[in-house]
């Protein structure tokens, strides 16, 4: 029988709320995770992954407050399964760890090794005996030559690589990870992804991963374990988990799920029958191919990247960038000759690496920065012209991290706050106001504060109150920043209503699948230079500029290309095009 | 990393030899004996030793002074040229003679030489605490303050504050970015539109900063921050006899200067009160 890692036996956990009462979060869980074993915690939005996670390691209820029943059994590398109580802080903590999402809340020194460091000589290890364990470490998240170096000027994903690998060194039984890409640039993404892939290639560990980004991990992991509402499900296999849910875990769930598996279940639902459900690309092609249900590939298209970039034709540009620098005191050249039209009615998508340029671009495209040369101008008239809270009118911006963004005591003051300074009369306001709240759900939550409402709420909030003065403008910052699919979707249909309706839309996104369904056009950005500008479907077709920008296209478009011998943008495209050609392919796909 | 420039700086010097507390030494007697100076000459000779010790003893070059120096040098300007009008009668070098004549108040050397030696004990403390910035390993300063009995989470602090300085300012920089967009306080009057906005920065930096604190709190608990009294270090803190040396001899120095000091200034006070 395999030896588990830890146990969950008949946990329940309640929340301590401000006015003293309990709020159930966890109700009598119960479930096993083997030792060594890879595990994905899943759950929509707000359903209590995270809070699942603090409960294993027992930041919940010893740090943060709650109340626990039930018991948490941990595997100790001498004592073995033994629970967590029994153990003191330095043991437990020792035995289950966790790493955050965000990098900056955990780095807490100044080079690397010391950061690797920090947790051994807090426990008293021995500096000679700390080295070689530091060493192994930055090895085993492929940080070598890396010890001396200052963790302020480290990306994103080298940062996150050097906190993880600060875990590692306290050679824990269980890591639990928490979204641990979910602030990173697609480079950095994919470089914690393959440190995490190094790690479970060369550490015995228990790994169990809160994650968005399921192409690239739910082939790779054992188990899944469901959060839903205040159970859990499972562990599972991922095939398992997704044949006895079918396309249910998407669209009434919400969870983001592979491409792959999105092909493979809305097959199933519409009627295929298939031997298995698919996690990746690869296996969806073998599968079909062995059915003969494939086009031979096409040759990749050819394309001159330094050439001109093709420009849409579209309405009058609202915004026109002409040769525009910008250098900060301390650092120039952040934008280099920059020409850009931004259209009304089209849904435009910047996209590129942190530091590329995307977010001065946007600063200048809002007057928030003057450009070191060149000009901007909305609707003809420089930006430096317009009074700031005009052109603001004009251009909304917002926020990656909703929070920012609130200046009001409740929703419904947040919400009227534009229409005021527009001086719109009450009871017009007042009906606008309404109208919008019902529009993101939130009539039920108008006199709360801003701060106190979920993260969906919050999102939603962040963007009606900018969009309900009706902007010619609209730029988001990483628009589904955390969000689960359903409300990521239901965001950028809204978009897509208020470019129809007639506004230009950009967003600066990371999630390439957002820029393969949702953009007219894209631009990419690299060194401060936008090196591409056309449709998502040329920029995932020209791997020069993929990898100048360090990006990489949905999987989607790679698999849809084998199968169809061109590539799609989205799932619905790829199984509408399977049928439109090859009929139903309902019995021919089905393996012996 | 802008923000950072008072880190420390990487390099091979007398000064990065030195341990904190030879260093620590060193500032207190220049601090104090620059405060408590009234000497023109001694007040030159603190200046060029802490220039010295920074222009050829620190490793560091000039330019990463100036950057940090240019942003306090009006202020020490201000004090240097604007407080001389207001001298009356201290005690200094040089004669009671008139030295400039201005529109608003001739200045006697005097007062002059009391400006001079106000902008000297700000260069001389500046130098030196930058000195001590540059070339001190927060992690020495936290291991050598440690050894000595102090609690390292303690001291541990200010290294913390240097990590996540950066982020808050950023925080606050978006916070005021978003007054702008959402044109806060437009209705008010420009006072109260600043008092508005101020106190939406601090409550919303304040909310936001604790938040982040706590997830902050909770990595270093989780790396066991606070779990023993004490802790081992990684790495080896510098030592030199000669820095050590150095340390004491301007404490001495200092203290003595100190001694003297008050004496002179008891027996002017007993000839005031006795005469």
């Amino acid at each position: 029988m395999p030896e588990p890692a830890f146990v969950v036996e008949d946990y329940s956990f309640w929340f301590k709320l401000p006015t003293g009462e309990r709020r159930l979060a966890l109700d009598s869980v119960s479930f096993s995770v083997e030792k060594g074993s890879f595990v994905l915690i899943l759950g929509e939005s707000g359903s209590g992954k995270s809070t699942l996670a603090l409960n294993l390691v027992g930041i919940y209820p010893d740090y943060f407050g709650g109340f626990n029943e039930g018991r948490i059994l941990v595997n100790h590398r001498t004592k073995g399964l033994v629970n967590r109580r029994e153990l003191d802080r330095g043991e437990r903590f020792q035995t289950v760890n966790m790493l955050f999402q965000n990098p900056e809340d955990q780095i807490v020194t100044l080079t690397v090794e010391e950061e690797v460091a920090f947790a051994l000589e807090n426990y008293l290890v021995r500096p000679s005996d700390i080295r070689p364990r530091a060493a192994r470490a930055l090895d085993q998240v492929g940080l070598q030559g890396f010890k001396d170096r200052s963790t302020l000027k480290l990306s994103g994903g080298e940062k996150q690589r050097v906190a993880l690998a600060a875990m590692l060194a306290m050679e824990p039984s269980v890591l639990i990870l928490d979204e641990p890409t979910s602030n990173l640039d697609p480079a950095g993404t994919e470089e914690v992804l393959d440190a995490i892939r190094l790690v479970r290639e060369q550490v015995d560990i228990t790994l169990v991963i809160v994650e968005h980004e399921v192409d690239r991990i739910f082939h790779q992991v054992d188990e899944v374990l469901l959060v839903d509402g205040l159970a859990v499900h499972g562990p599972e296999s991922p095939r398992e988990f997704l044949a006895k849910r079918g396309m249910r875990v998407r669209d009434e769930m919400g969870l983001w799920i592979p491409q792959a598996s999105e092909v493979s279940l809305e097959l199933a639902r519409r009627g295929v029958s298939l031997s298995r459900t698919h996690l990746t690309g690869e296996e969806l092609i073998d599968d079909l191919g062995a059915a003969g249900v494939r086009e031979p590939a096409a040759p990749p298209p050819e394309r001159n990247v330094t050439g001109p970039p093709r420009l849409v034709a579209a309405a009058e540009p609202v915004i026109t960038v002409r040769g525009v620098g910008f250098s900060y005191p301390t650092k120039s050249d952040v934008l280099s000759d920059v020409d850009l039209d931004i259209h009304k009615g089209e849904l435009l998508a910047i996209v590129g690496q942190n530091g590329s340029g995307k977010s001065t671009l946007a600063s200048c495209l809002m007057g928030l920065f003057e450009p070191t040369s060149g000009t901007v101008t909305v609707d003809g008239k420089r930006t430096g012209d317009y009074k700031f809270a005009d052109l603001a009118r004009r251009v909304a911006y917002i926020f990656q991290v909703p929070e920012k963004q609130f200046i009001r005591k409740s929703v419904y003051e947040e919400m009227a706050h534009g229409l005021k300074a527009l001086k719109v009369p009450t009871e017009e306001l007042e009906r606008r106001v309404d109208a919008v709240l019902k529009t993101v759900r939130l009539d039920e939550r108008k006199d709360s504060s801003p701060f106190l409402l979920s993260h969906g709420q919050k999102r939603r909030l962040s963007v009606a109150c900018m969009v309900i003065s009706e902007p010619e403008v609209v730029i988001l910052d990483e628009p589904t920043f955390g969000q689960d699919w359903r409300q990521a979707g239901r965001l950028m249909d809204f978009m897509r209503r208020l470019a129809d309706d007639g506004a230009a839309v950009t967003f600066i996104t990371h999630d390439m699948r957002l820029v393969a369904e949702y953009a007219d056009r894209c631009v990419a950005m690299s060194d401060g230079r936008i090196i591409f500008e056309g449709g998502p479907h040329e920029l995932f077709s020209s791997p020069d500029v993929l990898t100048a920008a360090k990006l990489k296209a949905p999987p989607v478009f790679d698999f849809s290309k084998e199968l169809l011998g061109e590539p799609t943008l989205a799932t619905t495209e790829l199984i509408d095009q399977l049928e439109a050609r090859f009929g139903r392919p309902g019995a021919v796909v089905q393996r012996s | 990393m802008d923000d950072l420039e008072l880190s420390y700086k990487e390099a091979k010097s007398p000064f990065h030899r030195m341990d904190p507390f030879s260093k620590t030494l060193y500032v207190l007697a220049v601090s104090t004996t620059a405060i408590f100076n009234s000497s023109l000459y001694v007040g030159i000779g603190l200046f060029v030793l802490t220039f010295s010790c920074a222009a050829f003893f620190s490793g560091v070059s000039l330019r990463a002074y100036w950057k940090l120096g240019k942003v306090v040098l009006p202020f020490i300007l201000i004090l240097t040229f604007v407080f001389p009008f207001f001298y009356a009668g201290q005690l200094s070098i040089g004669s009671e003679d008139i030295a400039i004549r201005t529109p608003i108040k001739d200045l006697s050397w005097a007062a002059l030489g009391f400006g001079a030696l106000l902008g000297l004990r700000f260069l001389a403390i500046g130098f030196a605490g930058l000195t001590y910035a540059f070339t001190t390993h927060p992690s020495d300063l936290v291991q050598a303050f440690s050894r000595r009995g102090l609690n390292y989470r303690l001291v541990h602090a200010p290294v913390l504050g240097l990590v996540l300085f950066p982020s808050f300012l950023q925080l606050g920089r978006d916070i005021s970015t978003t007054q702008r967009i959402r044109d806060l306080g437009a209705d008010l009057h420009p006072i109260a539109r600043k008092w508005a906005s101020l106190k939406h920065l601090a409550f919303s930096m304040l909310l936001m900063g604790l938040r982040r604190g706590q997830t902050q709190a909770m990595a270093l608990d989780i790396r066991g921050y606070g779990a023993h009294k004490t802790r081992t270090f990684l790495r080896p803190i510098p030592s030199s006899v000669a820095g050590r040396v150095f340390g004491w001899t301007c404490f001495v120095l200092a203290v003595t200067y100190l001694v003297l000091q008050i004496g002179n200034l008891a027996g002017h006070l007993q000839s005031d009160l006795g005469g």
